[in-house]
């Protein structure tokens, strides 16, 4: 009985991460029309082309969204991002961050190289 | 005498300029070895922060002057991240630029 219990939660814990897994973190489309302030700076689709500021284009959503809401939260001082980020809503966040991870990457997950590391 | 004066203060600008402009740009090779220790997380394609739970961005191309200003955050305590803060915290100025030079270019496609 009590082993059936644990398989019915693990089944139920394993539905529900699965579902979160895939859905989108926010709304494209939304976040496009959101993104006037933040092109400026981080281009048109997340491609800035001044170094100071990052590219965002392909970036993770969900490491966009922790960005976002550390500026918002203090975590991150930044003179800029911190007053951008206090206009947004975590619904603006979410959508920003949808958008900006949907563009065609300009950046790219690093790989460890082979052994050979001298 | 006018001009000479101000051609030789020219070439004595240019004299300090110069390298300051040259060491901006870090070393990729030597930015490989320091970036050992990066990789453990950020050379995992998709690697998660444990809490909160998020990916750890990707830097591959990314700008190489955005990467050290975000070091220099990190080890100013700008930034709140406890394991990003302590490895900031052992980087020199020079160890910043090469490993931003390093990730800027691509990492391990920069050396290949």
């Amino acid at each position: 009985m009590k082993r059936w219990c644990l398989i019915v939660i693990a089944l139920i814990a394993a539905s529900l991460s699965a579902t979160a897994a895939a859905q989108p973190i926010g709304d494209v489309e939304a976040g496009r029309s959101k993104s006037q302030s933040c092109v400026a700076c981080h281009g048109a689709k997340g491609d800035a082309d001044n170094p100071a500021f990052p590219m965002l284009a392909g970036q993770h959503a969900d490491y966009l969204l922790h960005a976002l809401k550390a500026y918002r939260s203090g975590d991150r001082n930044n003179a800029i991002m911190n007053g951008q980020a206090a206009a947004l809503s975590n619904e603006d966040m979410r959508d920003l961050a949808a958008y900006f991870s949907a563009q065609e990457p300009a950046i790219y997950s690093l790989q460890r190289g082979s052994a050979n590391t001298d | 005498m006018k001009i000479l004066r101000l051609l030789t203060l020219a070439a004595g600008l240019m004299i300090l300029i110069v390298p300051a402009l040259s060491t901006a740009q870090g070393d990729i090779e030597a930015g490989r070895a320091k970036a050992y220790t990066c990789l453990g997380c950020h050379g995992v394609d998709g690697y998660r922060n444990a809490y909160p739970s998020f990916r750890v961005p990707k830097l591959g191309g990314q700008h190489a002057a955005y990467i050290v200003s975000a070091l220099k955050a990190y080890q100013a305590g700008d930034r709140e991240h406890v394991t990003m803060q302590a490895i900031a915290g052992t980087l020199s100025e020079e160890d910043m630029q090469d490993i931003a030079a390093y990730f800027a270019a691509g990492g391990e496609e920069a050396v290949q």
